[in-house]
């Protein structure tokens, strides 16, 4: 038997850690949130693909003179950016079966004569009625002028210019980082609840006592938090894994390089905003005794939480408003609102960093007066602790 | 009773004749002069006993009496206003306590974790590495019964099982000391038993065992010496031995069956503790002479028994914790 030898700081915080990544690992709430939130971001880029695919495809069949009526068609649906395919008819009758069948989105009988017919299914569709009439037009107009012998026309094209010319990147990029920043406030509420409960489970069942006489409070403290985080991290990682491949893939973005830098920014600002929620609740936590009692300490925090949502969510469509620029600094507020605005662009380095610096500035102050709250109610294991007891609390 | 009650606060008084006795003997883990205040509330006031290797100790003492608070200062729980507790003459630090097996007074295990992982956990925050934790883990889960249940999360387990799993995790460290708050509360007789074996068997093998309990009758059977805690004090300590001794010279019965009711109670210095058909338990002052109460006795009839009696524990306790008076006036 080898002898037991004291184990230090970093293998006692370690321990705490895999305790906890275990446990959750094999907890169902654990998994089923995160497989729901890795599908629902699964789902809106699947939902991105087919909405932005699935209205550009377009068949439509011809009864009649097919050759002349196909260049039209397409031409008129790259124009409104659908994806025409074009079928030859027999006849009406095979016409409205192909309709039926669902083969075809709309039939044109007759294109090239005096009474060209559109038939649908249902509903006309816009497009596809403003698609065909330009079509029929288009060939009767080419027609008329060839009658009249003019043999060449030409119809002037527009020039386009761009006054910033390139793909303009700020309403993709804002769209990944409120999708981003939901997942990052979803994980947030989740893992800094994990750590909440975690600590009135081991005050509820007394077992912090046999802790504590193995360890320091800010040795478990730091277990917990870490090896959660860790868990949290790694969901995140995952989550923007799946999004950016998924993405890349579904082709639902054009410039993977703004959209990779907008994800990392989320990451890191998860980092910064869970060590600041996770000891803030950690230590809010500590003061209950019952899990009971555990909404009525955590909710003032999970408001701020809330509100730091919401703002972020008004920050994507005014991201230079004052409320998202002020917000955007207060720690707290900033892992939610900043990422948001730096996809809105025309974010400083400095003011991000300024942004960065009073986060971690926040963390170091909760981290300690979290701390000592924590280790002053951790062992009053009887109702509940006021915060003036906790700090006054003697320190083991 | 109340009266009586300055003997031990005679020259010879219980806490310094049993401390002398103690720390005589090789004692390796000592509480000293333990002062703990909550507020206005004195919980102890000076309390000290030390144990022997290999020695058990039982602490009594009525409901409030600090012994809770006496052991979670030594598992650095609680910090003494004043005194210290040390193990072979070193204060218990971090360190130290990492070689004690504890078991809190209100159990405390995680109660979605299995029983294997969790002693095992246990043993690991002791400082076993994975190996050997592991190993240590399965031996005392295997040792206390809970061979069959290694698997099963503890809070499916019924409450004397679980009590052997807050046992295996105070043990798998193969803990050089072992302080248990109320270990036998809550099991079954049996469970007592096989507990009781447990802690013997651990004395023997040289680990002091310092265990709290209301069982009087059973800290009477399993303990080498037995404090007596009342009112943040030790009023008591020694061997059972030595308590009775020092009560003994008190408790006197006498048999007397065609004796006369009330025959005792005029003799100077003696009092009825109780009387019934000529059986009479005597409590006598400190001085007076036994024989003049034999010859008393003589006088009324024919004296069938005339002995010492021996006090239980029980009545030991009551004794010591029922003397409010006698500390205050000291």
């Amino acid at each position: 038997m080898t002898a037991p030898r004291t184990p230090g700081s970093g293998e006692l915080v370690r321990l705490v850690a895999g305790r906890e990544i275990s446990t959750r690992l094999r907890d169902k709430t654990f998994l089923i949130s995160s497989a729901v939130i890795l599908l629902l971001v699964l789902g809106a880029m699947v939902f991105q693909a087919v909405v932005a695919s699935g209205a550009s495809k377009v068949t439509i069949g011809v009864v009649g003179d097919r050759a002349a009526m196909q260049p039209a068609l397409v031409a008129q649906g790259e124009a409104a950016g659908a994806d025409v395919t074009v079928v030859g008819l027999a006849d009406a009758a095979a016409a409205r079966r192909a309709l039926a069948s669902g083969d075809i989105d709309g039939a044109l009988i007759d294109g090239t004569g005096s009474s060209p017919r559109l038939l649908v299914e249902r509903t006309p569709d816009r497009t596809l009625t403003a698609g065909v009439q330009g079509a029929v037009g288009q060939v009767a107009l080419g027609r008329q002028l060839t009658q009249a012998g003019i043999d060449e026309f030409r119809v002037p094209q527009v020039d386009v210019t761009a006054i910033h010319p390139g793909n303009d990147p700020t309403g993709e990029r804002t769209g990944v980082a409120v999708v981003g920043m939901i997942v990052l406030y979803t994980l947030l509420i989740l893992i800094s609840q994990f750590v909440a409960q975690g600590v009135v489970e081991e005050k509820s069942t007394r077992v912090v006592e046999l802790l504590l006489s193995t360890m320091k409070p800010w040795q478990l403290l730091a277990g917990k938090v870490i090896g959660l985080g860790l868990l949290g991290l790694a969901q995140i990682v995952a989550i923007a894994v799946v999004g950016v491949v998924g993405a890349l893939a579904f082709d639902v973005v054009s410039l993977p390089g703004q959209l990779i830098g907008t994800v990392l920014w989320v990451v890191a600002w998860f980092v910064l905003g869970y060590a600041f929620y996770a000891s803030v609740f950690a230590a809010a936590a500590s003061l209950v005794s019952r899990q009971e009692d555990l909404a009525g300490v955590i909710t003032p925090m999970s408001m701020v939480l809330v509100v730091g949502f919401f703002v972020a969510i008004q920050a994507a469509s005014n991201p230079t408003g004052l409320l998202a620029v002020v917000t955007s600094y207060v720690p707290g507020l900033s892992p939610l609102v900043m990422p948001v605005r730096m996809a809105g662009g025309g974010v400083a380095w400095w003011q991000v960093l300024l942004a960065v610096v009073l986060q971690l500035v926040a963390i170091a102050l909760v981290v300690r007066l979290g701390g000592r709250i924590y280790a002053g109610a951790l062992l009053r294991t009887s109702g509940k602790t006021k915060l003036r007891e906790a700090l006054r609390a003697e320190r083991l | 009773m109340t009266p009586h009650r300055a003997s031990p606060r005679e020259p010879t008084g219980a806490d310094t004749v049993s401390d002398s006795n103690l720390t005589t003997g090789e004692s390796v883990l000592e509480f000293d002069g333990l002062h703990k205040s909550f507020g206005d509330n004195h919980v102890l006031d000076g309390v000290g006993f030390s144990v022997a290797p290999g020695s058990m100790f039982g602490f009594c003492g009525s409901n409030g009496a600090g012994k809770t608070t006496t052991m979670r200062i030594a598992m650095g729980l609680v910090r003494a206003d004043a005194g210290t507790v040390r193990w072979r003459g070193r204060p218990v630090d971090q360190e130290i306590r990492r070689r004690i097996g504890y078991m809190p007074e209100e159990r405390g295990l995680y109660p979605k974790m299995r029983v294997g992982e969790q002693v095992t956990y246990f043993a690991r925050l002791h400082g076993l590495d994975a190996g050997a934790a592991a190993r240590a883990s399965e031996e005392w889960t295997g040792r206390l019964g809970l061979g069959e249940r290694r698997g099963d999360p503890v809070e499916k387990l019924s409450l004397g099982n679980q009590q052997r799993v807050q046992l295996a995790a105070a043990l798998v460290s193969r803990p050089e000391v072992l302080i248990l708050d109320e270990p036998f509360s809550g099991l079954d007789p049996v469970g007592v038993d096989s507990l009781a074996e447990g802690l013997a068997d651990q004395a023997r093998q040289g680990v002091p065992v310092v265990f709290s309990s209301h069982q009087l009758d059973l800290v009477e059977r399993l303990c080498d010496s037995v404090g007596i805690l009342a009112r943040g004090r030790m009023v008591a300590t020694g061997t059972v031995e030595e308590l009775r001794r020092r009560e003994a010279g008190r408790l006197l019965r006498v048999v007397v069956p065609e004796a006369a009711h009330g025959w005792a109670a005029a003799l100077p210095g003696v009092r009825v503790v109780c009387e019934q058909a000529g059986d009479t338990l005597l409590e006598l002052a400190a001085g007076t002479d036994d024989q003049s109460v034999l010859a008393a006795a003589v006088r009324t009839g024919r004296v069938t028994h005339f002995a010492w009696r021996e006090p239980t524990l029980v009545e030991l306790f009551r004794e010591v914790v029922a003397a409010p008076t006698a500390e205050a006036a000291a």
